[in-house]
């Protein structure tokens, strides 16, 4: 049978349209700031999802993955004497200045791991070169999503870090965080030494009375330096580590792992895969206003969407008020016209939700390709966005629906 | 209604009594309509306007009566109450052998459902749906099952209303005489023993006017149906059975 909804909707093609453009514009910002929300949370803690690592052992202060405190190295050995544990392995965490080839500067997050390690780096899929490579001096790899950032194109280019010179060994994906500078991916030697790089230390102390007081100052090396660099040292066991990354023994409880290496390293804290990625999200998405501010945007675009669906069916309403008022004459419940209405509704939605959608996810490949940035839509997302645009067109129409059902049927009788 | 009802609170006449003015012995329905005391008035402001002031009138089955008089005397007010669309202030209203100025709203609109067909001086047809379509809308709300037989049924209808060759058009594509013959299709969608017409032919050519009264008229005469007509229109008086003639509220003469 003729469904008046339908035809009423495409009654009026430039209104239908207008209606759908408005639509597709909330639903498109409700969308667009979920899916960067969610591409923006899941980015914080890719390092750790792509992780083989069981436990993370941190700081007891630890905020989120980038915000913590150091650790001795000596505690990675205390770690590998533990029982349960498999394996276990350094990751450091510093913070840098890039120079490129061309002179731009970039801050930069360098993570120093062990190349020969299996638990940070092994599932990374690799768009060029390899990880093997990274064992040799000031060898890098960069995310592709930084690749423009940091001016590095392929394997082969070079930048540097303080004074120190990085030669990119290999590029890999899906690492990157949107929230933290460019990362810079090297051995724990090279990381130490680029943790310093571009700074000299000297500590003076004097005597003052029964105190000793010592002041370290760090002064910037000039960018001249020379070009015969020696190699990274070695790392000493004083030297510090951000995190330890435990793999556990096959069949080994994990909550009693915790516990034990827990017991073992003072002034530190152990924490699941699960708990460190969702300590990181929760920190992104609570701490810094981000999920507020993205979530503010969702209901701006939920409001703009009510107001247009709304005028549109309470014109389209008023428009047919007549042919409404003779079904009520003729004995048409309220329910009868409420449905006409609703139905009017649901089919904007779902009209003004495929397409919107479509466009969403074209936008989420071309944000991802061009500028690193994912928008991830989920089908949870996709299906709780569809469910938000049909309450928002539902319950815009309930202006429409108490505009008709308050009709006095005596109105058709007025010619 | 854009005034307020004004609740005279008078005690209605006992509908037991009136109700069997309605009822032959053998239990068969003998008049259609039967209104008593019927009154109405709307307060504007300070200002009680009395609408209607104590109409009685009866109306046989299968007849065709006419309501007629000038411009603001009521007429279309008694026709709304006789159709339990508006709710007399006094009085009560017999249709069929049951009295609708007791029922509740939506027992009210089940009766109209069931046993009302409306026609009015606009087609009031739904301009995005085709004369087809306009007529299958009121038989799914009337609770016909299944798209094939209100399709059918709706062609039937237009059929007999001659206007089967158009139940494809869209309503702006008819002619105003063809709206309404549309029209009166859907009325008689739920095959109503009673027919309400407010105007029908006021704003058609007389050539139109005309198929459309004698439409109606042989709707009463062979399908046994009773057509309660609003108009001003003096083409349709030889058609009729009864007129009534209504001036200031009142039930002047009935012919």
């Amino acid at each position: 049978m003729a469904s008046i909804a339908r035809k009423n909707l495409f009654e009026d093609i430039p209104r239908f349209l207008v209606a759908q453009a408005g639509i597709m514009f909330a639903v498109s910002l409700v969308t667009i700031q979920t899916g960067i929300l969610n591409g923006f949370t899941r980015s914080t803690a890719l390092l750790i999802d792509q992780s083989s690592a069981d436990l993370w052992v941190g700081s007891e202060d630890m905020l989120q993955l980038e915000v913590t405190l150091p650790m001795p190295l000596q505690n990675l050995v205390t770690a590998r004497q533990v029982k349960g544990v498999a394996r276990a392995e350094a990751l450091m965490i510093r913070t840098g200045l890039w120079r490129s080839s061309s002179g731009s500067i970039e801050p930069v997050r360098i993570y120093g791991f062990d190349p020969k390690g299996q638990l940070l780096a092994a599932n990374w899929k690799f768009i060029s070169g390899d990880l093997a490579k990274l064992d040799a001096p000031y060898t890098v790899l960069i995310d592709r999503a930084s690749r423009n950032t940091l001016d590095l194109q392929d394997v082969g280019n070079t930048g540097k870090i303080g004074s120190l010179p990085a030669n990119l060994v290999g590029i890999v994906a899906d690492t990157q965080s949107i929230a933290s500078s460019a990362y810079i991916f090297t051995s724990l030697e090279n990381a130490n030494a680029y943790g310093t790089a571009g700074l000299t230390s000297s500590l003076n102390c004097r005597l003052t009375g029964d105190d000793i007081k010592c002041l370290n100052s760090f002064a910037t090396l000039p960018d001249n330096q020379p070009t015969n660099i020696p190699p990274p040292k070695a790392l000493s066991f004083t030297d510090p580590i951000t995190y330890i990354l435990v793999k556990a023994k096959p069949g080994q409880d994990l909550q009693d792992l915790k516990q034990r290496l827990a017991k073992q390293l003072s002034g530190t804290r152990v924490y699941t895969q699960a708990e460190i990625a969702d300590k990181t999200r929760t920190y992104w998405k609570s701490r810094t206003g981000v999920g507020f501010i993205l979530g503010l945007g969702s209901v701006v675009g939920i409001i703009v969407g009510m107001v247009v669906v709304s005028q549109i069916l309470y014109s389209s309403v008023a428009d047919h008020i007549k042919e409404f008022g003779t079904l009520k004459a003729m004995g048409a419940s309220d329910w009868v016209i409420a449905g006409i209405i609703t139905e009017q509704a649901l089919w904007m939605a779902i009209l003004g939700y495929l397409p919107s959608m479509a466009l969403c996810v074209g936008l989420g490949f071309w944000t991802m390709s061009a500028k690193g940035i994912m928008i991830l839509i989920t089908p949870a997302t996709a299906i709780g966005i569809l469910g938000v645009t049909i309450i928002m067109c539902v319950g815009s129409a309930m202006f429409a629906i108490q505009k008709v059902t308050r009709v006095d049927p005596a109105i058709v009788f007025k010619a | 209604m854009a005034d307020s009802q004004v609740n005279l609170a008078e005690p209605a006449p006992d509908a037991d009594q009136v109700a069997s003015t309605s009822v032959i012995a053998d239990g068969h329905i003998h008049q259609a309509i039967v209104a008593r005391a019927v009154s109405m008035a709307y307060q504007s402001g300070n200002e009680r306007f009395e609408v209607l002031k104590g109409i009685d009138l009866e109306i046989k089955q299968g007849d065709i009566h006419l309501l007629m008089g000038p411009s603001g005397s009521g007429k279309t007010t008694l026709l709304s109450i006789l159709a339990g669309i508006l709710t007399p202030v006094t009085g009560t209203v017999h249709l069929l052998g049951a009295e609708i100025t007791s029922m509740s709203r939506e027992q009210l609109a089940q009766f109209r459902l069931e046993h009302i067909g409306f026609i009015f001086q606009e087609s009031n047809l739904f301009p995005a749906l085709t004369a087809l379509e306009n007529v299958e809308v009121t038989l799914k709300i009337e609770g016909v099952h299944g798209h094939s037989n209100r399709r059918q049924r709706a062609l039937e209808l237009l059929d007999q209303v001659k206007m089967a060759n158009k139940a494809n058009h869209l309503p702006r594509h008819l002619s105003g005489g063809q709206k309404q013959l549309v029209a009166i299709a859907r009325a008689l969608a739920g095959n109503p023993e009673l027919i309400m017409a407010d105007e029908p032919t006021a704003a058609l050519d007389s050539h139109s006017g005309h198929t459309v009264v004698e439409l109606l008229r042989t709707l009463a005469k062979e399908a046994g149906k009773t057509v309660l007509m609003v108009t001003h229109d003096p083409r349709i008086v030889d058609l009729a059975d009864r007129i009534a003639y209504l001036e200031d509220g009142l039930l002047r003469s009935s012919s």
